[in-house]
């Protein structure tokens, strides 16, 4: 009796540990570094407990040409968050990996006009990302393609 | 006292990894981003294409319920040299023109390489005699049907590269003073297009040419347009020009704040279905420019309200006769004579709308 017992749990922790893993890698795959179509900015997707991040490690223009200083996200709605620095703000939050390879219950911040839109990411190849910000429902939104970048090593 | 044991430590290797994971966020690590200046495309085949938008751009809507309100107005009909009429109504006025304004703008496909906005439009247009009985048909009958505009319409954006761009917009319109009870044949769908070669030369500065068919003048048309967009470095001044249709200079006091100062070139040409005419197959040709203050601003997150104050000048409210509905050109130079011409004057005016603005 012992001995089946311990053999169910072992086959049990088995199965779990291996669909939890399975379900980690393919979500990993959203790991790295991306570009929206406007080349404006690259975004680093991170993993920080089961959800993925993104963000801003790059833009165009770094500097804001009124203030000749570092950008900021001075169009965010909240005056509290209006003096934080736009590279390394998280414009992606929260998105979990939900199979068929999208990720899912997260949201997009645009930094441009302070907005923030629920949002789906559908990998369609390992390198290029639908990002899909909408409004309430999805067919009130826009998708942009993004596209993986790797980091030239010198 | 083993098997717990056992059962325990399968238990916590097998959920441990999950239990150790925490959703709040850690505290920000110091970060080289020097380090992603000097990247590439994972594919080596990937191509980077421009977008539609400049940073500044007022945003595009989804959808739009609107009002609008001219005040009032008076309405001439003379005959003209070689037209079919052969006696001069009487001047009818209005007391006001009013109506709603409905529009729906979907995109169905949105890629890097193209982009396919699908829309429809419903206006409707009524008019208000300020005194009955006056022999003049033709106000009798707007002021009886009223004018409306059911229309659908396709928008598609191909950038070729990261500057150069193809936009085509086409849209078919059923215009007239049908009901939905008594519509018109769909044969008397008004088609229009423009299509425009552009370069999107920097994030704030955008310019094109092409050519449109129209009935913005009232009549069928083929006219050159150009467009330019653009926002200062400041994004406090800018443009929006798609001339003619409409040249905007704009103000913004933040992205979700806008004023902006210009005309719109309005029209369409509207076939008289149910009015009764001593003509029949008459189509009213409107054209008229609207110059106005338009201040648009975030009532709340996407949800935009749209005022717009100003002048409404009346360019051509003129009326062919188009048997079996065959449209025909006329052009800046053409010599058909008019079946009726007929001249507005020109009233202050107001359109107010609420808009769900796209990301």
């Amino acid at each position: 009796m012992k001995n089946i017992l311990i053999a169910f749990c072992l086959v049990l922790s088995g199965t779990v540990f291996t669909s939890f893993t399975q379900q980690n890698t393919d979500g990993d795959r959203l790991l790295g570094v991306w570009e929206p179509s406007n080349g404006r900015a690259r975004v680093k997707v991170e993993k920080i407990g089961s959800k993925y991040f993104g963000k801003i490690v790059w833009l165009k223009e770094p500097i804001d040409p009124e203030t000749n200083q570092p950008k900021v996200d001075k169009n965010n709605p909240d005056p509290a968050l209006q003096s934080t620095p736009l590279k390394g703000y998280r414009m992606l939050k929260d998105f979990t990996y939900s199979g068929n390879n999208e990720w899912t219950g997260g949201t997009i911040y645009d930094p441009l006009n302070g907005s923030t839109y629920s949002c789906t990411i559908t990998m369609r190849d390992a390198n290029t990302l639908d990002i899909r910000g909408y409004i309430g429902v999805s067919a009130f939104g826009r998708t942009d393609v993004w596209k993986r970048l790797q980091i030239q090593r010198n | 006292m083993k098997l717990r044991i056992w059962i325990l430590a399968f238990t916590a290797f097998s959920f441990g990894p999950i239990w150790a994971q925490v959703d709040s966020l850690p505290v920000e690590e110091e970060e080289d981003y020097s380090m992603y200046d000097n990247v590439s495309y994972a594919d080596a085949g990937t191509k980077a294409y421009c977008t539609n938008k400049i940073e500044g751009l007022s945003p595009s809507k989804l959808i739009s319920v609107g009002y609008d309100y001219q005040m009032g107005y008076s309405l001439t009909s003379a005959n003209t040299p070689g037209g079919q009429l052969t006696e001069n109504y009487d001047q009818a006025d209005f007391a006001r023109s009013n109506g709603m304004r409905l529009a729906l703008n979907v995109p169905v496909i949105s890629r890097n390489d193209v982009i396919v906005q699908v829309g429809a439009n419903y206006w409707n247009q009524s008019y208000a005699l300020e005194t009955e009985g006056a022999n003049n048909p033709v106000a009798t009958g707007l002021s009886n049907y009223g004018l409306r505009t059911t229309g659908l319409n396709l928008t598609v954006f191909k950038p070729f590269d990261e500057t150069r761009f193809f936009l085509f917009q086409g849209s078919g319109d059923l215009n007239g003073d049908y009901s939905f009870s008594d519509i018109m044949p769909l044969g008397y769908t008004k088609y229009s297009a423009a299509a425009l070669y552009g370069k999107r030369v920097s994030d704030r500065k955008m310019w094109g040419y092409g050519l449109a068919r129209t009935y913005r003048v009232g009549e069928l048309n083929y006219i050159p347009i150009l467009l330019y967009n653009s926002t200062n470095v400041a994004n406090t001044w800018g443009t929006e020009v798609l001339f003619p249709a409409r040249a905007h200079v704009r103000r913004t006091f933040s992205p979700r704040s806008m004023l902006f100062l210009g005309y719109e070139l309005e029209g369409n040409s509207y076939r008289m279905y149910r009015t009764m005419m001593p003509q029949n197959d008459l189509e009213i040709r409107r054209g008229e420019l609207r110059f106005r203050f338009v201040y648009e601003r975030s009532l709340k997150d996407f949800i935009w309200l749209s005022a717009q104050f100003g002048y409404r000048y009346n360019y051509s409210f003129n009326a062919d006769q188009l048997p079996d509905g065959q449209e025909f050109f006329r052009g800046f130079f053409g010599d058909q004579p008019l079946a009726m011409e007929q001249s507005l004057t020109n009233p202050l005016y107001f359109n107010i709308s609420v808009n769900l603005v796209s990301p």
